[in-house]
């Protein structure tokens, strides 16, 4: 490029790099970070702790789906199953080995991810195949199959009981080991920053993958699969691998989900319940967007946090009505309703709106409408 | 030039035929295009032109004879085996990526050819020889203003040269091009013909254009390709196939009447 | 792509034919052959049952392109309106201790009510919400869901989260005896049900003019438009009808089990699916047949390992994936 003025596009490429560190973005999850580690330390409160470590793990199962619906176009109802077969796995591993070792923990891990790469790689061969929405009514009915299985399988997961555990060493429930300015370490909080390194790692996984050639292909796939076609790429293997990546993840968000729990039981970690839930998420994130992820799972978690106390102000309010009772028990009608008036009134949820708001700002720098 | 003794044709079709149903779409053609000349195919609406350059492109399955590019069978092989072969083709209705901006439409095209689409380690940030190459080639059909805005928000003609820009990142040997001024206003016409006619005059790509108006691709032909009814009817120079009565009784007195 | 058909494919058509009936043949090596027949017609019975909600599901997506997978809530919505319906008639004195006559009318009336609500709730569906996402396959599933999701929770409102018994007319208990072969009475009311609407469908679909714009629009639905028909009136109408078949199916569904839950919505769905996967989608016959294959597998199946009854119908699933990826009577699109 010697002896040529630089084009638009190496300076608009310089202009991105010189503010790399200082995109608000980036800073944004700079403090987030800090937030999370500081947190446990500076306010003790378990309610909190408990929270924050659900958001973070329920935060990268659902950018994990997002990679799968949002980027490639594709709808998983399989992926609760993942998760829960990434929670079973550690479950099952944990319970029946006695003394449960660090060992079992990797071991755990290992398997879920290569039960799950199997599972998701059978699957998506046979039905992607045919025509993306036959992959939906699959994994509907393979999910089906396994939460059903999670019940009935009960000599080896206890059925609805579920199976509760241990963790070895360190992360045991009863190991303490001393206090840090003021504050009591023990297992619970060791396994708060196990879990928050593994999902960071894995939250960075997720954006490198969107950030690679395989996620700009997604998103061309997404938006015309017959001119990717055209243009040399075998759209089949990219749905695959992208399907198989998300569920992979999700197997692993399961295994540590099970991990904070100490307990699965089929209904928590295999039934639909979870799916919704993650739907959900993702809608009101925003799909497509990977970090909608964070919000979506910290609204829903918060809000099922809060809403027992709602409940009981909506009961207080109205003593007497009996069908006012019986509508605040079933919060889960309220979640849908606000879920279908996503999908038609909100669909780029809070992050791809505030994305478009940004992209327009971009055009309008570059000086051109 | 002296092109036409080239030993083996660039592209060849052999009793190629389709049938959809009863219907046979595309019945026994054998069309031969020799390297760096311009084809184009006519016929009125329906005669199966669109259905060839399925075939071609491997969109279609045919249901008998074979294609070869460079002598070699391809007859089984998928579209985006062809495209890797050199085979770049646009379509019809206008064919692009609408949500991402026009440099990352022609980027991606130069991904595939540089085969790392399936990579999902590095970042794109690295490939900045790859977007600096697309813009290039916007630059090649005058499209480079507007590099950063997306695909979806440009004029029809506008959408047109990008997906030309596309093709050629592709640095196809053979260009595919579906009726490219279809739909198209009068005034954005002439732009794309003379970026036809660009490419053609480089000397180094073999172009099979589809198109229905006949006086369009006259000059611009070397050799035209008649199809009625699914059939071949006539193969030769712009001027012998303009005096073929057998032409003009099947194409231009019923073309007239449709156009 | 299909190529006219020789003699020698016609033969090997009617081998595999055969062989397709034979392998139902094969639970006679582990089961007796009168506890066989009993489920054989459990089987058949069952299958109508689904055949009922895999028919509108099917046509909705062959005509309208869209995988409603809120039918699984019509189902369980016929299924408690059938039992409010019995109900109120038992506080008549109708159901439980009422005559013949009585009895089959109040069934009737629940099938009439499960009838008019299926054809309600479809007809709300399709104006208010599905009509916004047509084209759009993702909102269409995503939305769908929710829907599904709502409708069953409003049951929970409404009635109860937990299971409800279903008051049965006498007559409609009990089963026949046929040389020790027990047949549940109702069970063969499903049959001639399902056998019925099957004929019914089928005549709609080839002989009336209706049946041959919807043909025609599951073949191509650029075709009708062009004709002039109406065809946002022909969808609404094409939905009501399967959601209210749907409904039926559920109504009859509570009637036979004498038992109901807000959950067997999701349940029948997932039959439902697997069935139209087997069939091919758009496909009225593959579905029937889809559904016969479904409804005999898990009665033999459930029989002899009661728990991979479920999992039989998910390899089946699999397995005609496999040799027809586009299901036994679908069409390669």
């Amino acid at each position: 490029m010697t002896g040529r003025e630089p084009t638009p596009v190496q300076m608009e490429r310089l202009h991105q790099r010189s503010r790399r560190f200082t995109r608000p973005g980036f800073l944004i999850q700079l403090a987030l970070l800090a937030c999370l580690i500081a947190g446990p330390l500076v306010m003790p409160s378990f309610r909190v702790m408990d929270l924050v470590a659900k958001i973070m793990i329920f935060a990268v199962a659902v950018a994990s789906f997002d990679i799968i619906l949002g980027y490639t176009g594709i709808i998983s109802f399989a992926h609760g199953m993942f998760f829960g077969l990434g929670a079973y796995s550690v479950a099952l591993i944990c319970h029946y080995s006695q003394p449960v070792q660090y060992h079992h923990l990797l071991l755990a891990g290992v398997l879920a991810a290569l039960i799950s790469t199997v599972v998701a790689v059978v699957i998506s061969a046979l039905s992607l195949r045919v025509k993306a929405i036959f992959f939906a009514m699959v994994t509907l009915a393979v999910a089906e199959f396994c939460h059903i299985l999670g019940y009935q399988w009960s000599s080896l997961t206890k059925g609805e009981d579920g199976v509760s555990f241990k963790l070895p060493g360190v992360f045991s429930a009863d190991w303490s080991g001393g206090a840090l300015w003021g504050t009591q370490i023990n297992g619970r909080l060791l396994v708060y920053y196990l879990i928050l390194v593994v999902c960071a790692l894995l939250f960075v996984g997720l954006v490198r993958f969107v950030r690679s050639p395989v996620g700009r292909v997604l998103k061309a796939i997404r938006d015309n699969e017959q001119r990717a076609t055209a243009l040399g790429y075998r759209v089949f293997r990219y749905r695959v691998l992208s399907t198989v990546f998300g569920s992979l993840v999700s197997s692993l968000c399961g295994a540590l989900f099970a991990m904070w729990l100490s307990y699965v039981n089929p209904d928590t970690v295999l039934g639909t319940p979870l799916m919704l839930n993650i739907l959900l998420m993702v809608i009101i994130g925003g799909l497509g967007t990977v970090y909608g992820g964070i919000l979506g799972a910290a609204f829903i978690k918060i809000a099922e946090t809060w809403l027992p106390d709602l409940q009981k102000l909506a009961l207080s309010l109205f003593p007497k009505m009996e069908l006012m009772h019986r509508l605040a028990e079933r919060w889960i009608l309220l979640f849908g309703i606000l879920y279908i008036l996503s999908v038609l009134f909100f669909p780029k949820g809070v992050v791809g709106t505030l994305r478009d708001q940004a992209e327009a700002r971009r055009l309008r720098r570059l000086g051109r409408p | 030039m002296d092109l036409s003794v080239a030993a083996i044709p660039l592209m060849e079709t052999k009793d190629l035929s389709v049938r959809f149903g009863g219907h046979t779409a595309v019945d026994r053609v054998s069309l031969v295009v020799e390297p760096f000349t311009l084809k184009s195919i006519i016929g009125p609406n329906g005669a199966g032109k669109t259905t060839l350059f399925n075939l071609i492109s491997g969109q279609y399955r045919p249901s008998g004879g074979g294609i070869f590019f460079k002598g070699q069978d391809i007859t089984a092989l998928d579209p985006p085996g062809r495209t890797a072969l050199g085979i770049g083709r646009s379509f019809q209705l206008t064919n692009i990526f609408p949500s991402l901006t026009v440099l990352e439409n022609v980027r991606l095209a130069l991904q595939s050819r540089e085969n790392i689409g399936l990579n999902f380690w590095r970042h794109y940030g690295s490939l900045t020889h790859l977007e600096d190459q697309a813009y290039h080639f916007l630059e090649l059909v005058l499209m480079a203003p507007r590099w950063a805005v997306p695909a979806s928000t440009l004029t029809h003609g506008e959408q047109r040269k990008l997906e030309i820009a596309i093709l050629l990142a592709l640095e196809p040997e053979l260009l595919l091009l579906d009726e490219p001024t279809a739909g198209m206003s009068l005034e954005e016409v002439p732009a794309i013909l003379e970026l036809i006619r660009q490419i053609k005059a480089t000397g180094r790509r073999t172009i099979l254009l589809v198109e229905h108006k006949f006086d369009m691709i006259m000059a611009l032909s070397d050799s035209i390709a008649v199809l009625k009814e699914g059939r071949l009817i006539c193969d030769d120079t712009p001027r012998a196939v303009a005096a073929n009565p057998v032409v003009q009784e099947a194409y231009l007195g019923g073309g007239v009447k449709n156009a | 792509m299909d190529l006219a058909p020789d003699a020698g494919q016609a033969g090997r058509r009617w081998a595999a034919r055969l062989a397709a009936v034979s392998i139902w043949l094969l639970p006679l090596l582990a089961i007796d052959p009168t506890t066989y027949l009993v489920l054989t017609v459990a089987g058949l019975a069952m299958g109508m049952l689904l055949f009922l909600t895999a028919a509108g599901l099917t046509v909705i997506f062959g005509l309208m392109d869209v995988l409603n997978l809120a039918h699984g809530a019509f189902f369980a919505w016929g299924a408690y309106a059938g039992f409010a319906v019995l109900n109120a008639l038992n506080g008549l004195g109708w159901v439980e201790t009422g005559t013949l006559g009585q009895g089959i009318l109040s069934v009737l009336l629940a099938l009439l009510a499960a009838l008019a609500i299926g054809g309600v709730l479809g007809l709300f569906l399709e104006r208010v919400i599905i009509q916004r996402v047509y084209g759009d396959h993702l909102k269409q599933i995503l939305i769908t869901m929710g829907a599904s999701m709502v409708l069953a929770e409003v049951i929970k409102v409404l009635w109860s989260p937990n299971n409800q018994t279903v008051l049965v007319p006498l007559s409609f208990t009990g089963s026949y005896d046929i040389m020790d072969v027990v047949i549940n009475k109702f069970r063969v009311v499903a049959i001639v049900v399902g056998l019925a609407v099957y004929a019914g469908v089928m005549a709609v679909m080839q002989k009336t003019k209706l049946g041959i714009i919807i043909r025609a629009g599951v073949e191509n639905r650029e075709v009708v438009q062009t004709l002039g028909y109406n065809i946002n009136r022909i969808f609404t109408g094409v939905f009501m009808a399967g959601a209210a078949l749907a409904a039926v199916g559920g109504s009859m569904w509570g009637i036979f089990r004498e038992q109901i839950t807000p959950a067997m919505g999701d349940e029948n769905l997932i039959f439902a699916l697997i069935v139209v996967i087997i069939g091919g989608m758009g496909s009225v016959t593959g579905s029937f047949l889809g559904a016969c294959m479904v409804g005999l597998a898990f009665n033999y199946v459930a029989y002899l390992v009661p728990k991979l009854a479920l999992g039989a119908n998910i390899l089946i699933m699999v397995v005609i994936l496999f040799i027809k990826p586009w299901g036994l009577m679908g069409r390669e699109q």
